[in-house]
């Protein structure tokens, strides 16, 4: 187990950067998930790591030891495949072992360490199995057990849990965390999906075209997105940007071009009757979510999400009254997206 | 509603419509001609007179026939060397010219090309260049060495004259003509998963060890099915150089196989009932041999299976 540097990595072809200027680091034992859009690189962030591909610029340093030209097997990492790359035609309890045995452990020691750690993840007792004779989640647990078998420094995973349907992501992502608090491995973890990135992460680094936006705790991100990017990809649904001179600004705000966000929850809805402040706005439609509702607005041009309990909702076509805290604003620079502190 | 019902009428009209042009095929180029031969292995007949009844007279002297017996062994060692050769060859040439790189796509085009010359044409080529005196094979084998001999002061193969020789010539010539097994490697390779040989890769396997572990075992029911048809076809491949290079020679026989047999009996000797029979003992025979090998594979893929099953 060791801490992981990527510092000023460069990666893709002339004129197409995948990644640029990637400056991030793991500290020993900590799960770092790595979140954004699809097409933001975040694959062959972890492909440059496992040595898979090469970075134009730039170094990838694991227990202090630069190895960014060090070939991928000699690294001493591992990596969980999205789709798990499991052999068809081994069993599990071979799947599992591969790594040691290629790497010249005896085929007995090699499968009684295979059958160690697959009581560890909880598939024990498919040691027998194919590939072929597993469910979903019987495979990423395989595939987690042979990630783990040949302890690595560091666990590289690619979107793992999203081959899974939902009540299996939720359960696996509790038992991932578990896994992680016990064994206490480096892991660097790729997602687009923000819960799995929030309920997993011990902090988040959000990626977009190819640049880190920001990294923090998951917190952090969510109390003060560094950019507007950050702002509008994290959270359900997403943050509302409010034009310059909407009346829903209170004054004081920085001067110069800039973009203003507000997340749909800190946004309050009050019918023409209870209040007598905030911004006159007609309700357009509603969408009912479970216990929520998401009420789309319109407020002098500005069309707004507001996150309310289901049974408050508005009904279409009724005037309300919308508020927003002044502290509840996320300012931005139009311009370069950067957060702007106020006041 | 009644349109489903009338499409599902309309549907099996299509189909038996469709399957028309490839059931007469089936009738009138195998299913008659088979029986025709069933029929005409128990008669004498010559073309000329009448059909005579011989019962089973034909096999009878099949069993007694030294050429037929040589024919015979000759075919099996054929197909024996030949069909695992071939598959190897071109399991070689895909593993080889899978990936994209620069003269891949000439490199391919080369491999396939010998099996798209005319067979008769492969043939005499062959002649060429198996030719003792001027052949390119003998003349770079001649390389280096004295007084025809070859550098390690041995006498070069007498590809046409000499019976082992000869034979091993018709294989040589056997091995350049695997063109489909070739293509169906080659998908066969570029359709296995990628990330399986990254997850190789970051668990530094060797080569040997991807090759054995990863490819070869992932290739295996393709690689089986061709051997397979390999075998099969091996009673046909050696008929067109059989003829047209070594002639069924040098003596005894050398490089009399099977097919060639039936030919010279039918359509030199004009013995069509004797060749019959002849054909059908290849038929049984081919038959034999795939029920076999059919048999091995099954066993070795059920192996796997009640091992797996025995853990539920």
């Amino acid at each position: 187990m060791s801490s992981l540097v990527l510092a000023n990595i460069k990666a893709g072809y002339d004129g197409a950067d995948v990644l640029r200027d990637c400056d991030l680091s793991v500290a020993e034992g900590e799960l770092l998930v790595v979140l954004g859009p699809s097409g933001a690189g975040k694959s062959t962030l972890l492909r440059i790591v496992a040595g898979l591909e090469q970075p134009r610029r730039g170094r990838v340093i694991i227990g202090g030891t630069d190895v960014t030209n060090w070939r991928a097997g000699r690294r001493n990492v591992s990596m969980v495949f999205q789709n798990y790359a499991l052999f068809p035609h081994l069993t599990v309890v071979e799947n599992i072992a591969f790594g040691l045995e290629v790497r010249g452990v005896g085929r007995k020691e090699a499968h009684a360490r295979a059958g160690r750690v697959a009581s560890v993840v909880g598939c024990g007792d498919l040691l027998g199995r194919r590939p072929s004779q597993l469910s979903g989640g019987e495979r990423q647990r395989v595939a987690l057990a042979r990630a783990m078998v040949r302890e690595p420094d560091v666990f590289l995973l690619d979107e793992p849990l999203s081959n899974l349907d939902a009540e299996l992501r939720a359960q696996t992502r509790d038992e991932l965390k578990a896994l992680h608090t016990r064994v206490g491995a480096t892991m660097l973890h790729v997602t687009h999906d923000q819960v799995e990135a929030f309920t997993l992460g011990n902090r988040v680094a959000v990626l977009n075209a190819g640049r880190i936006e920001q990294v923090g705790t998951p917190e952090d991100i969510w109390r003060r997105p560094a950019t507007a990017f950050v702002g509008c990809f994290v959270g359900t649904p997403r943050m509302n940007l409010v034009s310059r001179g909407s009346p829903l600004l209170p004054a004081g705000l920085p001067v110069g071009d800039i973009t203003v966000g507000v997340r749909p929850e800190a946004l309050r809805l009050q019918s023409l009757e209870e209040g007598t402040q905030g911004v006159l706005a007609g309700v357009e439609h509603v969408d009912v979510i479970g216990g929520d509702a998401y009420v789309h607005v319109r407020a002098s041009g500005d069309s707004l999400t507001v996150r309310v309990p289901a049974q408050d909702r508005p009904s279409p076509g009724a005037p309300v009254r919308v508020t927003a805290r002044p502290a509840d604003l996320h300012v931005f620079d139009a311009a370069t997206g950067r957060r702007l502190e106020w006041p | 509603m009644s349109w489903p019902r009338a499409s599902a009428s309309r549907d099996g009209r299509h189909l038996t419509l469709m399957l028309l042009p490839y059931v007469v095929g089936l009738v009138v180029l195998v299913a008659v001609p088979a029986i025709a031969t069933i029929s005409l292995a128990l008669t004498e007949y010559d073309l000329i007179g009448r059909a005579r009844w011989a019962g089973l007279g034909n096999f009878r002297e099949l069993i007694g026939d030294e050429i037929f017996r040589i024919a015979l062994v000759n075919s099996l060692v054929f197909a024996a060397i030949a069909a695992p050769l071939r598959v190897l060859v071109a399991l070689g040439l895909a593993l080889l010219l899978h990936r994209r790189a620069r003269g891949v796509g000439t490199a391919r085009v080369a491999a396939v090309l010998p099996t798209a010359v005319p067979e008769i044409a492969y043939g005499l080529l062959w002649l060429w260049l198996l030719n003792p005196f001027y052949g390119p094979i003998n003349l770079l084998l001649r390389a280096g060495g004295e007084n025809g001999l070859t550098v390690l002061g041995r006498t070069p193969p007498q590809w046409l004259t000499d019976p082992t020789d000869a034979r091993a010539a018709i294989v040589l010539l056997s091995l350049f003509t695997i063109g489909e097994a070739f293509v169906i490697l080659l998908t066969a390779r570029q359709s296995l998963p990628i990330e399986v040989y990254e997850l190789a890769q970051v668990e530094d396997a060797t080569g040997w060890d991807v090759f054995r572990r990863i490819t070869l075992p992932m290739l295996a029911p393709v690689l089986a099915l061709l051997v397979l048809r390999d075998t099969i076809l091996s009673f046909q491949l050696s008929f067109v150089p059989a003829l047209v290079v070594t002639d069924g020679g040098p003596p005894p026989y050398a490089t009399t196989y099977l097919s060639l047999f039936v030919y010279r009996n039918a359509f030199e000797y004009l013995r069509y009932g004797y060749a019959a029979a002849a054909t059908l003992v290849m038929l049984v025979l081919t038959a034999v041999i795939l029920v076999v090998q059919w048999r091995l594979i099954r066993r070795y893929r059920s192996s796997y299976e009640i091992s797996a099953t025995r853990s539920r």
